[in-house]
């Protein structure tokens, strides 16, 4: 299947003949950033990877239903699914187990790869090199998910200060690191 | 996996940490579903945030911690050893293979100061570092020195006079408070910078 083909014409080919092939190639494209979306919300890997499994599952039943009336937001419509699903997660557990269990023979998410190691050494050197205030906004933040608003207390400056020296931290860190931009 | 539209990475860290207003949020996730460059992003951000994270709870960064920081740190177990000194104190002091962080406590007026600068000296008084302009919350009576313990505990007997300065405009300093630290080793290793 050719890998370009956008979002609608994917949804469009789910159920069809070539569905197959369609649904796999779904998996791939969507499962990481339903993944990334769980990590945010859930904070959790296991929790992320059920997440996956279980918005893969109903949002390619609804596809293969041709409940999906306007294929071209196909990538709202999983984001959609993964939100109520978030939601549901979190109001009833019992109910995310039967669901895995009822469609397990479905299940296709793909594994995802580990994310690249780290070099903690370097990361320490360059922590090292940042202001005494940036070292201790990024630890701080980082370390127990502190707000800006917490911080500023232990910093004396306001909040939109200590975004501002998170922001110019990150940055920071990230060239020293060596990322992309 | 082009972008025409990048999300920036400080914002993909504000979203990881919940700190965007939900209209914001709501853009970025829908932005994110669909767009691979700025999901690699965000988890070049989270492992970055995780790296951050591991370091920490190693006790290997020499910063200024908060009270809270603390408080968090013995709440999921790990162990610190802790010195309080006033100004002008001197203390004993040791780290075993079993703490996790080690610091220090320097009690200190800090009235009429702007900037404070952390001096940290040999048992001559030498300066060997500085950590400038370190964070002091207004109103505190002293500043929570961490030291890096996997430093320390690599560290022969040895003795470090640590300073808290105030600086002014024109570069001018003020000393705030002296702080002799006399450590001795408890972990088996060299017994003296001479012996390494």
């Amino acid at each position: 299947m050719n890998l370009e083909v956008d979002d609608a014409e994917l949804a469009r080919q789910i159920g069809s003949a070539a569905g197959r092939v369609a649904e796999t190639e779904f998996c791939r494209r969507m499962a990481p950033r339903i993944r990334l979306y769980g990590l945010r919300h859930l904070r959790d890997e296991q929790a992320a990877d059920d997440l996956t499994q279980q918005v893969l599952v109903t949002t390619l039943e609804a596809l293969r239903a041709r409940r999906l009336r306007e294929p071209e937001k196909l990538a709202s419509f999983v984001l959609g699914t993964c939100r109520m699903t978030v939601l549901d997660m979190r109001r009833n557990a019992q109910r995310r187990k039967r669901l895995l269990n009822q469609f397990e023979a479905d299940g296709q998410a793909p594994v995802q790869p580990p994310p690249p190691p780290l070099d903690q050494e370097r990361l320490r050197r360059c922590l090292q090199n940042l202001s005494e205030r940036e070292r201790a906004v990024v630890v701080m933040t980082f370390y127990d998910e502190r707000t800006s608003a917490d911080l500023a207390g232990f910093l004396s400056l306001s909040e939109a200060n200590v975004r501002v020296i998170r922001h110019r931290a990150i940055h920071q860190l990230r060239q020293c690191m060596g990322a992309a931009a | 996996m082009s972008c025409l539209n990048p999300i920036d990475p400080a914002v993909l860290a504000d979203y990881w940490l919940a700190a965007l207003p939900p209209s914001e949020e709501e853009a970025v996730e829908e932005h994110l579903f669909d767009c691979d460059r700025c999901g690699a992003r965000l988890r070049d951000v989270i492992a970055l945030a995780e790296g951050v994270r591991r370091l920490a709870r190693a006790g290997s960064l020499r910063m200024i911690v908060s009270d809270v920081f603390l408080e968090r740190a013995a709440s999921q177990g790990l162990r610190i050893r802790e010195y309080a000194l006033p100004a002008g104190g001197r203390v004993e002091c040791t780290v075993t293979a079993e703490d996790d962080l080690l610091v220090a406590r320097m009690a200190a007026d800090f009235s009429g100061a702007t900037r404070v600068d952390l001096s940290i000296c040999d048992e001559r008084g030498v300066e060997q570092q500085r950590l400038p302009d370190i964070p002091v919350r207004s109103g505190a009576s002293g500043v929570i020195y961490q030291e890096s313990s996997t430093f320390a505990k690599a560290l022969p007997a040895n003795t470090m006079i640590a300073r808290l300065v105030a600086v002014d405009e024109t570069g001018g300093e003020r000393l705030l408070g002296e702080y002799t630290f006399h450590h001795s080793r408890t972990l088996p290793g060299p017994g003296s910078w001479q012996s390494i």
